[in-house]
């Protein structure tokens, strides 16, 4: 089976926590980096966070690089959970994994340029302010021909009012970089929030987490619970959103989740910077926007990889 | 003598970009470390082509010639409308023998600025003259390198005068505006020869003339560049000639003295699409904020050309390359 190779780019974060645990536990995907970005933390925060997520997977061999300590041109926001900050050590361990030296945009221009020369090219799975993929592609104009499609947690159509009335985080938190990554002619396969706040893990879904048997599952099952996402006001009922580990589960099972073809774009500045737009009627779209997700399916897929003990065949075919 | 100036050339050459590195290059003054095209008066492809060529025309091939950013951040890129087809006229230059080195314009700013902000090397110069991309895009992959330049000085922007390319924005500022937002928020040290101070500077047919016979081995080529620079624009410019845009970064760095300036603290548009590029400069503090910049306001016009006249001079003594 061929694995789809991915950069994960990412602002870690407990959803996007899931979604690297979920990416590294899975065999159809090989991840060639990990590349931290200012988001949802501090980028000293979201690193630290993201060596702590591999240390935890026991897959060591996976570089973690740091990319860009604020946006390209707004003043810096954080996330709503921004208190969380570094994921306290009793949670999820502190790991002993250290950063790769290279920056995160360094990083993905130049495994996109091999990728395109080799003619093999590559995905990444954005699922935080898109800073880091912005730089990468003004860097080189190759790098855009090395990346097949840019899966991306962001952006909200109908589902909005997050963190301000009009945007979603990860685009309201850059807007110029998501102006940049949206018309760069990369195939865009879009998560808003649209589809992402379908999906509700409730208390039971943790409890699996936690009791599977490896220490990912531990460690997610600990953040949840210690930083509760469940908000039955704003969803109906009970149980919070992992909205990153979308992207990864598409990358897994496609036939979970269904979208349409548009063409999409950003405000960049302006009364509402961050607002994202779909036209969906536009024949050139050259993005495609998820709309709906098989809750059931979704779920069982995070928990069931993430809370499985690694088999150690798995792990000798990464080295 | 002093020890000389480290400098970095950050260019888009371009007519003048090519007399402010000619001038640069026969000036014992500066240490230049590395040039650094990027796509701006032209498309990357031809910058840096003709950065390589007018290399090897000044008969220093031994500068790295790292090329630089293919478009700029955020706005489709737009070209100068003065430089001809090639960005130099209607000179024709050999096609060059030299390359551009493997390693991009990021990775060389990244790199000899980071070593002067560990305090492993030399606190550098950059003088730019054209879209500030390149130097945007290193200062937002690695701030730290802020603390390695030494100052910026830079051709771009219009203050009192109005804009050459729209009605409010010069073309470098226009050609990458969040660019330079990015370079004047960043807080350091930097020089402004925005239009004020370059159309005070003409280029006439007379001064024309005396490059053409000043200038030896390179006399003819150099003669042909200005010769195409002539607006023809008496009504604009007070007179026959073309504004010596870049030359003026060159010439700063050499003869300070020639030059007035004041502190103010410059922001650029880059949301309005009348005033895209518009460099606002708040001259009495009206923002609060820290003067970042200074601006200059007035140019000793006969010394720059005669400056420039004595530069030329020097390639009368310096066999062909």
């Amino acid at each position: 089976m061929s694995r789809t190779r991915i950069i994960i780019d990412t602002d870690p974060g407990v959803d996007d926590a899931a979604a690297i645990l979920l990416a590294l536990a899975s065999p159809e995907i090989e991840v060639l980096g990990i590349t931290a970005v200012a988001g949802n933390v501090p980028l000293t925060a979201t690193l630290a966070n993201a060596c702590r997520i591999v240390a935890l997977s026991g897959r060591t061999e996976v570089p973690v690089m740091a990319g860009a300590e604020g946006p390209l041109l707004r003043e810096q926001v954080y996330g709503k959970y921004a208190a969380i900050g570094a994921f306290p050590e009793h949670l999820v361990g502190s790991g002993g994994v250290t950063p790769a030296p290279e920056h995160a945009a360094a990083f993905i221009a130049r495994t996109a340029r091999a990728a395109a020369e080799a003619g093999t090219p590559i995905t990444l799975c954005a699922i935080g302010p898109l800073t880091n993929i912005a730089l990468a592609l003004r860097l080189h104009p190759d790098v855009a021909r090395g990346i097949a499609r840019i899966v991306c947690m962001g952006g909200a159509f109908t589902a909005l009012g997050h963190r301000v009335p009009w945007a979603e985080f990860n685009v309201f938190a850059d807007p110029h970089a998501a102006g940049i990554v949206f018309g760069s002619g990369v195939p865009l396969v879009l998560f808003p929030l649209d589809v992402t706040m379908q999906a509700l893990f409730t208390a039971d879904h943790v409890a699996a987490l936690r009791d599977g048997g490896s220490a990912g599952g531990r460690a997610l099952a600990a953040l949840l619970t210690e930083y509760d996402r469940s908000d039955p006001a704003r969803y109906g009922r009970p149980g919070g959103p992992l909205h990153d580990a979308m992207t990864v589960a598409w990358l897994i099972a496609p036939d979970l989740f269904t979208g349409r073809p548009a063409r999409v774009g950003v405000q960049e500045g302006g009364t509402t910077p961050g607002h994202t737009w779909a036209d969906f009627t536009d024949p050139s779209a050259a993005a495609t926007v998820m709309s709906q997700v098989d809750e059931a399916g979704y779920i069982a897929l995070v928990v069931d990889r993430i809370a499985a003990r690694a088999p150690a065949a798995q792990k000798e075919t990464t080295a | 003598m002093t020890r000389p100036t480290p400098v970095i050339y950050d260019c888009d050459p371009g007519i003048d970009d090519a007399i402010a590195l000619l001038g640069a290059f026969v000036s014992p003054e500066l240490d230049i470390r590395a040039i650094t095209p990027v796509c701006g008066n032209q498309p990357l492809d031809r910058t840096l082509r003709n950065a390589l060529q007018i290399c090897e025309l000044g008969g220093r091939d031994d500068i790295p010639v790292h090329a630089g950013c293919h478009r700029p951040l955020c706005r489709e890129p737009i070209h100068g409308q003065f430089h001809g087809a090639t960005g130099l006229g209607n000179t024709v230059l050999p096609a060059p023998r030299k390359q551009a080195e493997a390693t991009g314009a990021v990775a060389c700013l990244a790199d000899h600025l980071g070593r002067a902000a560990r305090g492993e090397g030399d606190r550098i110069t950059l003088c730019c003259l054209g879209p500030l991309t390149n130097i945007a895009m290193a200062l937002r992959m690695y701030p730290e390198i802020a603390g390695g330049i030494e100052r910026i000085v830079m051709m771009g922007g219009a203050f009192r005068e109005p804009g050459n390319r729209t009605l409010t924005s010069e073309f470098n500022m226009l050609a990458d505006p969040h660019a330079a937002q990015i370079v004047f928020a960043a807080g350091l040290p930097m020089t402004v020869l925005g239009l004020d101070a370059t159309h005070q500077v003409m280029l006439r047919p007379e001064h024309v003339t005396q490059f053409a016979q000043s200038s030896g081995r390179i006399a003819r080529t150099v003669a042909e560049l200005m010769a195409f620079w002539d607006r023809n624009d008496a009504a604009r410019y007070g007179s026959r000639g073309g504004p010596l845009h870049d030359p003026l970064v060159t010439a700063w760095m050499l003869r300070p003295d020639l030059f007035e300036s004041r502190p103010a603290r410059v922001f650029v548009e880059t949301e309005s699409p009348l005033c895209l590029g518009q460099t606002v400069a708040d001259w009495y503090g009206k923002t609060g904020g820290a003067q970042n910049a200074r601006i200059v306001t007035r140019v000793d016009a006969a010394g720059v050309i005669d400056l420039y006249v004595g530069l030329m001079s020097r390639y009368r003594e310096r066999g062909a390359a």
